[in-house]
């Protein structure tokens, strides 16, 4: 299935000029992308000059040129590295899901919460914290915050296709659905819960944020967050013709019913697995591809891979102003995406009105 | 699509994102990590008018601060020490007025009939007379309130107070009803005055203020006088004058001594305090109640001289660039503060931070370090002992006297 899905992906990118697009988006926002890395590496309260900088990454394949101290090279490798890593990660899923939910929904306003992904990873995580159950081992929160997203998101899947027939508006209105149950037992949780120390947790948890993100966050994301990009990038033909309606679709080849599944069920991998390494980060999603659309158009072949990268700059970014902004004390990213975010994305609601409405 | 249109919106993004963060940053320049300014001078104390009696205190059964850096303080603070008499201490040469001027929230210091009147955070508010049934909806107020009336008085607390992990004085008050923020709650404990925090919801206040219930909320403020100053005012509420000068010259005393052998010891230790919550790493700054311990301690605190103001999340590198000679944890163990402890000591990246290399990073007890009352001069006492063993012979009181 996947075999044939990337054929014909490589025909349809060839045959449509897709290739020369992708090359000249990507190469830009690539550079985008390794710009803010290397700011975001070069800048930290520990005050390392940036030729230092630049050796520590260099010596990684024998090309330092310049003198740095251990302290300098922990700092980048141990401290800042994984965290950009797991901003990067973080920033492509939420940007590769936010594009694939307003293409399966032909709603510009979509985002993976829609199907419940993050209500579902915020009731694991919780329970996680409330029961304890997170002192045992390292994975246990990100682990418990996955399997509720995955949870929820199969969940809602499960009733809009109850009865053997699918239905789009039904999945909709079970996601606000369940979207509503699991945020009530969260409330109730948190209500309910004695313990102000895990309350405090189950509330920092819940801000999400990248501090304190390591090697292992990196482990445990980039496998499936990185199988779930490549696989909505080589069904991103389909979702062009789904976007024009199931009958369209269906005569042009694409079996309907399991190439959604199959979007759905990888945009949620990759929100959960986001979810669960970084709590719900706000805006990602919802503006990373709606901004990219606008500026290259509705092709999902080009928005899709696009809107991975552009989503990894825009949360290195955001994570970079967050711990740098008022060193050595730093601020929850998710205000640093809403404060930029929201106002350049009503700019662009404003600027763009037509566009906006077609995807 | 022209070359405009598809540039553009790209090159904005990034040069606003880039506008953005050139100008936060360049308005907060690294702290030095390196030469802190010598220590300013020892909190000021201001001493009552004169000298009142020192309340006898039963030290209740402590165990002597830990001798070693990780331990964490395996002590059960016993608030039920013996009872002292409240018979006047006050000399009768001294109007009692002098010991209530200038305390913010009273109205008129020379008024000590009924009614009287104190100004909170919600406006002026007349407490009809001596009010028999309190209900005070904080931690720091319920503990300042059980050491200024005896605890028949006290009819209803928060839960956090029935809490052992976060009260000092959990153990006194298991029997007394809970509170909620619903006012029902606390209209049903029929209370003569209430005393809330500045976070108890403004519809509560609205509720018992209808009902003619005194409601005065009141801020409490850091630092050793406005910690005195908050004691002076709960007592002027309850009616309690005797005993307000009788037990804040008791807190005055006792953080006088601290301060006496803290405020000459050298040299001055950098400190940070720091717990973890959900891969969190949190911070004490200045005007926070961390903040006022390590100064009352006699120590430098990092996080303050980097410009950290409350309490803020932070991370390791912060830590790094705060190069700490002490970290104290006031955190509870059971919500991970071994293993953060054991996390910062086991990593490499802060292995050149002074506190890591040495060692001394400290679980403290987080309910004395962390409490809006006069139990934070118990934290104090702890880290003093901590930074400056020798200095100190006798034990720590681990309890402050109560009233009849």
């Amino acid at each position: 299935m996947i075999g044939v899905i990337g054929a014909n992906a490589l025909r349809s990118y060839r045959q449509s000029g897709v290739v020369t697009r992708l090359a000249a988006s990507s190469s830009i926002i690539l550079l985008l992308v390794l710009a803010t890395a290397l700011a975001s590496l070069s800048l930290g309260p520990v005050n390392i000059p940036a030729d230092r900088v630049a050796s520590i990454v260099l010596s990684y394949i024998g090309l330092d040129f310049t003198a740095f101290t251990r302290t300098e090279l922990l700092v980048i490798e141990q401290i800042r590295l994984p965290r950009i890593m797991v901003g990067a990660l973080v920033g492509m899923a939420l940007g590769v899901a936010g594009a694939t939910m307003q293409g399966l929904f032909r709603n510009p306003m979509a985002d993976p919460g829609i199907i419940g992904v993050s209500a579902g990873g915020a009731v694991g995580a919780v329970v996680a914290i409330a029961t304890g159950i997170t002192g045992l081992f390292f994975f246990a929160l990100p682990a418990f915050a996955f399997v509720g997203a995955m949870g929820a998101s199969f969940l809602v899947y499960g009733i809009a296709a109850a009865g053997g027939r699918f239905s789009m508006a039904t999945l909709l209105l079970a996601g606000v659905a369940i979207n509503a149950f699991l945020g009530a037992i969260v409330s109730a949780i948190i209500i309910l819960l004695p313990d102000n120390g895990a309350l405090r947790e189950i509330l920092f948890w819940l801000a999400g944020g990248l501090d304190s993100r390591s090697w292992e966050h990196v482990r445990i994301s980039a496998p499936l967050i990185l199988a779930g990009t490549a696989l909505i990038t080589v069904m991103a033909r389909d979702l062009n013709l789904l976007t024009l309606g199931d009958d369209e679709a269906r005569s042009m080849g694409v079996r309907v019913g399991l190439t959604r599944v199959s979007l759905l069920g990888a945009a949620a991998l990759v929100t959960g697995s986001a979810v669960a390494v970084s709590g719900t980060i706000a805006f990602v999603g919802l503006v990373t591809p709606h901004i990219l659309r606008l500026v290259l158009g509705p092709d999902h072949r080009v928005l899709v891979p696009m809107s991975a990268l552009g989503g990894a700059a825009f949360v290195i970014l955001a994570d970079t102003v967050a711990r740098t902004v008022i060193q050595p004390a730093e601020l929850p990213v998710s205000i640093i995406t809403a404060f930029v975010g929201a106002p350049f994305f009503i700019f662009l609601l404003i600027k763009n009105k037509r566009q906006v409405y077609s995807l | 699509m022209s070359f405009t249109r598809f540039f553009m919106p790209i090159v904005s993004l990034a040069a606003l994102m880039i506008l953005l963060f050139v100008a936060c940053t360049s308005a907060t320049p690294n702290p030095a990590p390196t030469n802190p300014p010598p220590p300013t001078a020892v909190p000021t104390v201001v001493p009552a008018p004169t000298a009142t009696p020192s309340p006898t205190s039963t030290p209740s059964p402590t165990t002597a601060p830990p001798s070693t850096p990780t331990a964490v303080p395996a002590v059960t603070p016993t608030p039920t020490a013996t009872p002292v008499s409240t018979a006047v201490p006050t000399p009768t040469s001294v109007p009692l007025s002098s010991y209530f001027e200038g305390v913010p929230g009273i109205v008129d210091p020379t008024n000590f009939g009924w009614p009287r009147e104190v100004e909170g955070l919600n406006g002026i508010i007349s407490i009809p007379a001596k009010p028999n049934r309190i209900i005070t909806a904080s931690v720091g107020h319920d503990e300042m309130t059980l050491a200024l009336v005896p605890i028949e008085r006290l009819v209803g607390v928060g839960s956090a107070t029935k809490s052992l992990t976060y009260s000092n004085v959990a153990p006194l008050v298991q029997e007394i009803t809970e509170i909620s923020r619903d006012p029902e709650t606390i209209i049903a404990a029929s209370p003569d005055v209430v005393v809330t925090s500045p976070f108890f919801p403004a519809e509560g206040v609205d509720a018992l203020s209808r009902l003619n219930i005194p409601l005065v909320q009141t801020d409490l403020m850091q630092g050793p006088e406005a910690r005195v100053n908050n004691i002076l005012l709960l007592a002027y509420i309850y009616g309690e004058e005797e005993r307000a000068i009788e037990f804040s010259s008791e807190v005055r005393n006792r953080y006088q001594s601290l301060v006496d052998v803290t405020g000459a010891a050298e040299p001055k230790a950098r400190i940070l305090a720091l717990t973890k919550y959900s891969d969190s790493i949190w911070t004490a700054g200045g005007n926070s109640t961390e903040g006022g311990v390590i100064t009352a301690a006699g120590g430098i605190n990092v996080a303050e001289e980097a410009g950290i103001q409350g309490n803020k999340t932070t991370n390791l590198e912060g830590v790094i660039s705060m190069a700490p000679e002490v970290i104290f944890i006031a955190q509870p163990l059971a919500f991970g503060a071994e293993d953060f402890r054991q996390s910062l000591l086991n990593n490499e990246a802060l292995a050149e931070v002074p506190a890591v290399k040495n060692g001394r990073i400290h679980l403290v007890e987080s309910r004395h370090f962390t409490t809006l009352s006069h139990w934070n001069i118990l934290g104090a006492e702890e880290l003093g002992r901590l930074l400056w063993p020798d200095l100190f012979s006798d034990p720590i009181d681990y309890g402050f006297s109560l009233p009849e």
